[in-house]
Parts: structure tokens; C-alpha cells; sequence
């Protein structure tokens, strides 16, 4: 391709196919003039790999270190470095954690977009040697009535889903958190957020990079294949769902091919012979290869002859930018190839040496004797760099005042509402108990007829009876109307989960989901969601540890700012985690902290068209009170449950459901209007039941609401509210999504 | 030599065996992984072994029948396991190990007369459920009482002719069956997968060949467990792994 005399137009109809912007053009074209010469394909293929969205952030790379720069504490080991961030867990172990979007891919392909982002995520844990123990995902889904998109929503949906089944339940490696979301706004363009967390032996964790000049790139696992071309480049501009070369552009997973690449990387990282890693996703070898040299100051040569391949009729930029899935990439020692051989044998893995690192400033690719590529890293790797402008949007419609005069019949629209309904049908697909690790469950409570639970709990480590807590959601619809105030409540609602288990809470992993950056009013979200994250993160001197950005999530519009936070806690024995279903009856019910009282953004007003927009923050330091309360008195907590989705009325009722006890109360002391008090979901509150000996204690420590009983029953003074038989409740909660899944 | 050695057998595909593995361990027994290629290489002999046990998975991804290709890969060491079997040592599969037994014949003298087919629910199951000891041939000590244990799988629905089924009650070979947690028989889901006359395990006619869908490797201890079992001294998996290792000689 000639782009040194070609004309501007030209250069832009290249650049155009490459996802790469006039300026981005003329970057290349005066680069290759002081070389006299043109690029080759693979070379401008490989710079288009490299400087697109999704693999350099230019869009968000600016502000992400301006607000998230070093949010770390003592505690952190790698935060926002290497593939995954990594923590301490006790004094000779870590945690390994990352969320990905695999968004663009599971729009065109559901089940083969979520199962690769399966299949990504568990790579990125394991390249930083650690053993995967957990998987997390929440899921943004459009409205299941509508059939006019491309596909379907219900295509979507249980494909989206069935993926993830599929390729976790094949691994073991069992899905224990996460959240499942449905709103209209995500119709055509499903979010799909998917997490893993990893142990690992502190001197065990290995570095996204090489070691020394001299090693040898070893690529195995999978072999290369024309599927997944341009991925990151579709992923990297509002989706054409017309356009059928984005179906190439979507991997496939084969799972049986990734277990035994996990068992064989652990064992090669265990006999120490592994000195960088990564693994190979989004850019294929392009990027791996890129990364793990430039990470290390060096050059290298590579020969694209050794690359083993499914269709011997690839191209060489194919080869290079081909993103197959369960491949994995290792720099080592060449004496101890033999060593490292005979652990492929074992497990049949097929495996080549493809490269070397070298003292020089190039990287060098050879195909078939011949020199195809050769330009400095430094010129690839000093990607563009975008301040986009952003402004405010203008202000939001007015509320408009609202009756309610059937609340009863609310209470019922709101547990049987998609958002708050049983998440049993999707959790049971999942196999979540598998490695015998799990010990607080996403449901819990008495078999089959268990409740939700707020976070899950892995016990990691045989010898130790310490765990690791971990949740994961967003609160999408309040941050479409108040992105800095969504956030915020979406890190509340996660900080309440992690701390009603009785853990400590302890890192933050991001996974940011946007529309288009071009757009000044989807810019100034993604910046104020930036500042809420900071600002949390600081007051409460936790960590930020890994995350991600997805831009050009789009539909019609785009879609509603969705920041997804998965937070992790410790807690320092599992056999004194609290779980959310009530234990007994005749406890006492008390309300801690305090509910927000607005009904913006909620299920509530959602589903009732109420338009209400009001909303005053929280109270952070009430929420720090709330943790110091649980943290005191863990022993005489019965069971915890935090006060979101679907406001105080879904949260008590969730812990009847689990254990068959129901509740008495009275909602007289919260003073707000009924609505508020029932369906707010914002705010620092919990509710937590203890044996009644314990009375003057919590008397002083929150609102004493009430009693648990055979029955329910909700009363707001002298007027009674809502009856109902745990047994009637339970079959209206239970049954929300069994129509859809 | 008084240890009693245990092999984890895997393949491409077996993933739940490290849970498997620990709860051998902590019932006394000395527990080794054994991958399918390190007996083809004569690296690793079954003979050597007190106990062999095929955890659950997906082995090879079980995108055929599952179980299928495994037991086609065990079939070389048929002579092997054969003796081991007469020699009164258990074999036990749990889940994926249930379906390869079943897929090599080994409840039947070497006849494939029953089959795991996929759930009624025609869905994966992961869920928590109750099991009752119904044979008196092996694990005598259990007793009567539901015990609850995970289950987690597509294909677990026990399925046999009129005959088989027969001849399994006949000769006592159903060795657990599904219960509510009152401890009665029930339907869906506490038999999460619609087996004939709820049998959630089986044996072969010696009482020595076990096969079953659920997983006490994964309720060891109570706090493994579900609900107000969590209050209890033990885990299903520990009652279950300490008897195992009483009766292996």
C-alpha cells in the first residue's frame, strides 16, 4: 500500500479501514517518509492493532491518570501494571483479580463473545501465575420483549449466557458473584463484564514482561487461526451489525484446549522456569508480543514460520494480528527448553519457539526468508493520546409528583421485576460450588429454597480458614441521571455487600462501560464517574487495583453509563461469615444506617414511569459507622442484608425467603414518605437481625423495626401495609425469569 | 507400607479433582494425581494404587456422550482395572468418573446396560440436595439419615431398561437415592435430574465399582454445606471420605 504519495483522501479511506483517524494517518505516513519506504501490510496492520481504542485507551488514557493514578495502599503489590492486579491476601500468598467488557463481541455472537471473555479473563490470571479460583460476571441485557434488533434480545440473552455456562462449567472453575441486569437501553448491545480471581504464592506471581535479552518466546496452547481477525478494531468503533466481516471478527473458545493450558502453566511456573508471560487476547500476538518487549526496554526477532497454524494459508499480518483463543506466551531460559517440553508432553499441549528478546530498539519479523517487519517500539508503542472534551449535560427533565394508591400492589410489581426477581434459573447454570471452595454462596440458605446472597465467599487456601469476599454490579440508571452520584452508590452498594458477610473491604476492580467518547455529554459521565471512584477509593484507603474501559457501546443511542465495580474484602475466618437469610424466629429486625429516601434511578420508578429525579448524597461517613457496628459485633449478628435493589420491602423479604421466616414490622421510625422508606435503593442502610437478648445494645445502634415470625407482615404506624405467606411471596420472586431463561 | 495410596486418575477436561484430592488426603489417605498419559507411558501403574478415583469434569469436554472418550481411553487398561476390581479394591467416579464406569460397563460385568442422560430439566444443575444410603453392600455405617450433598451436572438422569432397573434392585446395587430434606422421596428438583427411581448412585453387584452423580468432595466440612447444616460437627464429604477409608484395604 503506497501511503507515503498517496493522496489525502486516499490515506483516509486507509485509514478508515483500519479504525484509525486522518491524524493517526499522517503520524504513519511521516514515520515511513524518514524511513524511504512504505509500510508493509503487517506493519500497518500491527500499528493499527496497537493504536486502536481498545488497545492503547487513547481516549481514556489521559484521564484515568489524571483521577485513578496510585490508588494503592499498603497492601498493594501490582495495581493497574501487568494484566491483572495482584494483592496480598496473608503473608505468603496473593490475590490476583481483573474484570474485562467483552462487549462488542457478545452484540454479534452472544454465546461465543461471552465464552471467550470467559476464557480471556481466566488467561489474564493465569499468566500472572496464578491459579484461577473464581469467576464473577455481570451482565447488562436488553429488554427480553423486543425482537427488533439484529438478533433478538432473547437470542441474546441465553446465548450470552449459555456462553458463559459453558466455557466456566468445562474449566471448574466455579462463577460465584456477579449481577445480571435488564433495561431497555442495553437492547442490541448487551454488556458483558467478566472477572476472575486468582492465588498464587507471593514469589510465584509472574510479570507481563521479559526478563533479559537472550530468552526465548515460547507460544503454545491453541493453535493460530483466522478467527478473531480485528478484533480490537471493532471493538474499537460503534458496531455496523450489518457488516458480516465482524462475525471473523469474534474468537472461538474451546475450552478443553485452555483446562489443560492452566494445569501445564502452573506447573511450569512452579518448577520456576517461566521468566515473563502473557496471554494472548485482544491484538493476538501483535500485542503480546509488543508489550511483553517494550515492558522490558528491548527488541526481538521473530519468525512468523514457527507460529503453528490452523489454515496453512494465512497471511503473515493474519498470523500477527490473529486473535485465536487459549494461547499463551512465555519468555524463558533456552537451556531449560527440554524441561519445559516434557510438561507440553504431558498435558498434549503443541508448542513452538517463535522469537527472541535482544538488546535493540527494533522488532524484527521474518516470513519465509524474508524481512516483512522492521520498526522501532518506541514508534509503536508512543500510541496517540486523545483529551476529549466533555460537558455537562443539560439538566435532566423535572420530577413531576406522583400517587401511589395500591402500595400493595407496587410491593409486588417490585419482587417479581426482573431486576429484583430470584437470579436462581441463571445462578444454577453455573456451577459455583465445584473445587469444594465456595463457602458463602450466590444463593444461600436452606437447599432449593434459598435466598440471594450480597457477596460470595472463597475459602482459597487448604491450610488457612481465612476467605476472600467478592461482589460485583453497577447502578446504571442513577448514573444516567448523576454519573459522580451512580458511582458512588454503586461503590456503597458494593462496600455494604462485602461488609454485612463480616469481611473487610479491600480492592476495587473497574470495568467501565461507555458509549461513544466522541460524544462531549458521554465524556463529561465517564469523567465524573472517574472522580467518584477516586474519591471513594481514598476516603475509605482501599485500592484500585485493575480494571477496564469499553467505549462505543452504542445502540440507538448510547448506552447508559455503566460503571461495573467488583470489590473483594477478607475476612480472617469463613466459619464467622453472616449470611443474609434469617435464622430464627422471634430475633429482632434493626435497620443501620440510613436510607437515602430517593427514588431516582430506582426499580421502582422504573417499572411505576415515575419520573423522579431528586437525589441528595449519601452520607460516607454513616457508611463507615455501619462497618464499625457489623465489625464489633460480628458474633451477635444472626444474618445481614444490605438495602439496594428494589429498596427495604425486597430486602426484608429476600431474608424470609431463605430459611422460611418471615418478619413483623413496623416502618414508623423511618421518617420519609412510605414510598421512600419502601423503594428507595440509594443510601448507607442495612438490615441485620439479633437475638433478642441483645436489644439494648442495637437500641442505641440503628431502628428497631420489628420481630421475625411465621408470616409477613409490614405495618407504617397504624396502617397496615402488605400481608402475605412467606410460601406466596417466594413463588412471585421465584418466578420472574423462569419465562425468559 | 501402611499408607493407603489413592489415584486421582485425570485427563484433558477433569477439573475437579483437587477438591477430590484433599478430602482423600484428610481422611488418611495418601493421594496422588495420575494423568491418563503417565499410564500409557508405563510411568504410573493402576496395581499400585489401593484405590482409584475418577473425579468429575468434563472430560474432553464431553461434547460427545460424556464420559465417552475417557472410558474409550481407560478401554487399553480394561485387563488392568479388572483385576484391581476382583481384587476387592474400590474404583469409585464421581459425577464425570459415574458417567465413565457407566460408559466402560463396570456395574455390569462389562455390559454398558445403563446410561446418563441429560437432564429432565434439559439444563445444568448446580444445586444442593439430599441423599439417603439405599444398598447394604458397602457404607453400611451412613445409616439411614438424608445427608445433604452438591450436585452439579447436564447429564446425571440414571436410565435403563424395565430389566436392568430390576435387576439393579434385585441385587441391591442402588447405593443412594435422592430425598427431600425430610428425608422423603421426591421429585424435581430435589432429584435434580429425573433419574428412574431417584438413584443418585450405583455399585457393582461386589459392592466395590461406585458410581455417583453427587459430590461429597465438596461438603467435607460443615461449613461447606447449606442452611442450618452448616451448624453441624461434620461435612457429608467428611462421613463419607473417613468410611471409604475404613473399608479400603
Amino acid at each position: 500500500m503506497d501511503i507515503i504519495n498517496c493522496s489525502d483522501n486516499d490515506l483516509d479511506s486507509i485509514g478508515n479501514s483500519l479504525s484509525l483517524s486522518h491524524d493517526e494517518m499522517l503520524l504513519i505516513r511521516n514515520y515511513f517518509i524518514k524511513l524511504n519506504r512504505n509500510p508493509t501490510d503487517i506493519e500497518l496492520q500491527a500499528i493499527a492493532q496497537t493504536w486502536s481504542e481498545h488497545s492503547c485507551y487513547k481516549s481514556s488514557k489521559f484521564y484515568l491518570k489524571k483521577y485513578l493514578s496510585n490508588l494503592r495502599n499498603e497492601r498493594t503489590i501490582l495495581a493497574m501494571e501487568d494484566d491483572a492486579g495482584v494483592v496480598k491476601f496473608d503473608d505468603e500468598h496473593v490475590y490476583v483479580i481483573k474484570m474485562e467488557s467483552h462487549n462488542h463481541p457478545s452484540a454479534v455472537e452472544p454465546y461465543g463473545g461471552a465464552a471467550t471473555g470467559v476464557g480471556g479473563i481466566i488467561r489474564d490470571i493465569l499468566c500472572m501465575g496464578a491459579q484461577p479460583i473464581a469467576l464473577i460476571d455481570s451482565l447488562y441485557l436488553g429488554d427480553p420483549e423486543n425482537k427488533s434488533g439484529f438478533l433478538s434480545e432473547r437470542f441474546i440473552i441465553n446465548g450470552v449466557i449459555a456462553g458463559i455456562r459453558d466455557y466456566g462449567n468445562r474449566l471448574g472453575i466455579p462463577n460465584v458473584s456477579g449481577s445480571l441486569y435488564f433495561h431497555r437501553n442495553y437492547n442490541t448491545s448487551p454488556l458483558v463484564n467478566a472477572g476472575c480471581i486468582g492465588i498464587a504464592k507471593k514469589d510465584k506471581i509472574v510479570r507481563s514482561r521479559v526478563q533479559k535479552a537472550g530468552d526465548i518466546l515460547i507460544l503454545y496452547g491453541g493453535r493460530t487461526g483466522r478467527d478473531g481477525i480485528h478484533g480490537v478494531n471493532f471493538a474499537s468503533k460503534i458496531l455496523d451489525l450489518n457488516n458480516n466481516e465482524n462475525r471473523n471478527a469474534v474468537q472461538l473458545g474451546n475450552p478443553i484446549v485452555e483446562e489443560p493450558l492452566i494445569h501445564a502453566t502452573l506447573e511450569l511456573n512452579d518448577m520456576n522456569l517461566i521468566t515473563g508471560m502473557k496471554d494472548l487476547g485482544g491484538g493476538g500476538l501483535s500485542s503480546a508480543v509488543t508489550e511483553m518487549l517494550s515492558a522490558a526496554n528491548l527488541g526481538g526477532t521473530i519468525n512468523l514460520d514457527y507460529v503453528l497454524l490452523k489454515d496453512e494459508n494465512m497471511l503473515p499480518w493474519e498470523i500477527w494480528i490473529s486473535e485465536s483463543q487459549e494461547r499463551m506466551l512465555i519468555s524463558c531460559d533456552e537451556k531449560n527448553l527440554t524441561k519445559i517440553k516434557e510438561v507440553f508432553d504431558k498435558w498434549n499441549i503443541e508448542f513452538s519457539v517463535i522469537g527472541r528478546a535482544e538488546h535493540k530498539k527494533n522488532l524484527e519479523i521474518y516470513y519465509k526468508n524474508e524481512k516483512i517487519f522492521d520498526i522501532t517500539l518506541e514508534f509503536l508503542t508512543t500510541t496517540p493520546v486523545y483529551q476529549r472534551p466533555y460537558k455537562k449535560p443539560k439538566k435532566n427533565c423535572d420530577s413531576e409528583p406522583f400517587n401511589d394508591n395500591d402500595i400493595a400492589k407496587s410491593i409486588i410489581s417490585v419482587i417479581s421485576s426482573l431486576n429484583v426477581c430470584s437470579r436462581a434459573p441463571l445462578v444454577r447454570q453455573y456451577d459455583h460450588t465445584v473445587r469444594g471452595a465456595t463457602i458463602v454462596r450466590p444463593l444461600t440458605g436452606l437447599p432449593n429454597m434459598e435466598t440471594h446472597s450480597d457477596a460470595s465467599i472463597i475459602k482459597p487456601l487448604e491450610d488457612s480458614f481465612a476467605g476472600i469476599a467478592v461482589t460485583s454490579g453497577s447502578k446504571p440508571l442513577l448514573c444516567s441521571i448523576d454519573p459522580y452520584c451512580g458511582t458512588m452508590e454503586s461503590l456503597i452498594e458494593a462496600y455494604k455487600n462485602i461488609i454485612v458477610t463480616g469481611s473487610e473491604p479491600d480492592a476495587i476492580v473497574d470495568s467501565l462501560n461507555f458509549g461513544n467518547p466522541e460524544n462531549e455529554e458521554t465524556m463529561y459521565s465517564f469523567v465524573e464517574t472517574l472522580k467518584a471512584i477516586r474519591d471513594f477509593t481514598e476516603r475509605f484507603n482501599m485500592q484500585l487495583v485493575s480494571g477496564n474501559v469499553s467505549f462505543y457501546n452504542k445502540n440507538v443511542n448510547d448506552i447508559m453509563p455503566t460503571p461495573n465495580i467488583m470489590m473483594t474484602g477478607i475476612i480472617d475466618d469463613i466459619r464467622n461469615a453472616i449470611t443474609t437469610e434469617f435464622k430464627n424466629e422471634n430475633s429482632l429486625i434493626y435497620l443501620i444506617g440510613s436510607i437515602n429516601g430517593s427514588l431516582a434511578g430506582t426499580v421502582y420508578s422504573d417499572i411505576k414511569n415515575i419520573k423522579c429525579y431528586k437525589y441528595k448524597k449519601s452520607n460516607l461517613n454513616e457508611l463507615f459507622d455501619v462497618y464499625e457496628i457489623i465489625k464489633n459485633n460480628r458474633e451477635r449478628i444472626l444474618s445481614a442484608h444490605d438495602v439496594s435493589d428494589g429498596g427495604l420491602i425486597s430486602t426484608l423479604i429476600e431474608m424470609s425467603i431463605g430459611n422460611n421466616i418471615g418478619f413483623n414490622v413496623n416502618l414508623n421510625e423511618i421518617k420519609m414518605g412510605l414510598e421512600n422508606k419502601l423503594f428507595s435503593e440509594h443510601g448507607t442502610a442495612i438490615v441485620i437481625e439479633v437475638p433478642a437478648e441483645f436489644e439494648d445494645i442495637f437500641n442505641k445502634k440503628g431502628i428497631k423495626l420489628g420481630y421475625t415470625c411465621k408470616n409477613i407482615n409490614v405495618n407504617d404506624g397504624n396502617r397496615n401495609i402488605f400481608s402475605s405467606s412467606i410460601d406466596d411471596i417466594s413463588n412471585i420472586w421465584n418466578s420472574g425469569l423462569s419465562k425468559y431463561l | 507400607m501402611d499408607s493407603k495410596r489413592a489415584m486421582v486418575l485425570r485427563m484433558e477436561g477433569t477439573n475437579n479433582e483437587e477438591e477430590a484430592f484433599l478430602s482423600l488426603k484428610r481422611s488418611g489417605f495418601d493421594p496422588d494425581y495420575v494423568h491418563i498419559n503417565e499410564l500409557v507411558k508405563r510411568q504410573k501403574f493402576i496395581d499400585d494404587y489401593n484405590l482409584i478415583f475418577i473425579p468429575g469434569g468434563f472430560s474432553a469436554g464431553d461434547y460427545i456422550r460424556a464420559g465417552a472418550i475417557f472410558a474409550a481411553r481407560l478401554r487399553p487398561f480394561l485387563n488392568d482395572i479388572r483385576s484391581f476390581i476382583d481384587s476387592g479394591r474400590f474404583i469409585i467416579g464421581v459425577c464425570n468418573g459415574f458417567q465413565v464406569l457407566t460408559e466402560l460397563g463396570l456395574f455390569f460385568d462389562g455390559e454398558r446396560k445403563i446410561a446418563l442422560t441429560v437432564n429432565e430439566s434439559n439444563r445444568f444443575e448446580c444445586r444442593y440436595t439430599y441423599i439417603k444410603l439405599s444398598t447394604k453392600k458397602v457404607f453400611y455405617d451412613l445409616g439411614n439419615e438424608p445427608m445433604q450433598v452438591p450436585v452439579a451436572h447436564l447429564e446425571g438422569r440414571v436410565f435403563g431398561d424395565e430389566n436392568t432397573i430390576k435387576k439393579l434392585i434385585e441385587n441391591d446395587q442402588i447405593l443412594f437415592k435422592y430425598v427431600d430434606n425430610n428425608g422423603k422421596y421426591a421429585g424435581y428438583p430435589w432429584n435434580p435430574n429425573g433419574s428412574i427411581m431417584n438413584i443418585a448412585g450405583i455399585t457393582n453387584d461386589a459392592g466395590n465399582v461406585i458410581g455417583m452423580m453427587p459430590h461429597p468432595e465438596r461438603v467435607y466440612y460443615q461449613f461447606q454445606m447449606s442452611g442450618i447444616e452448616r451448624k453441624l460437627k461434620n461435612g457429608t464429604g467428611e462421613r463419607f471420605f473417613n468410611l471409604l477409608y475404613k473399608y479400603t484395604k
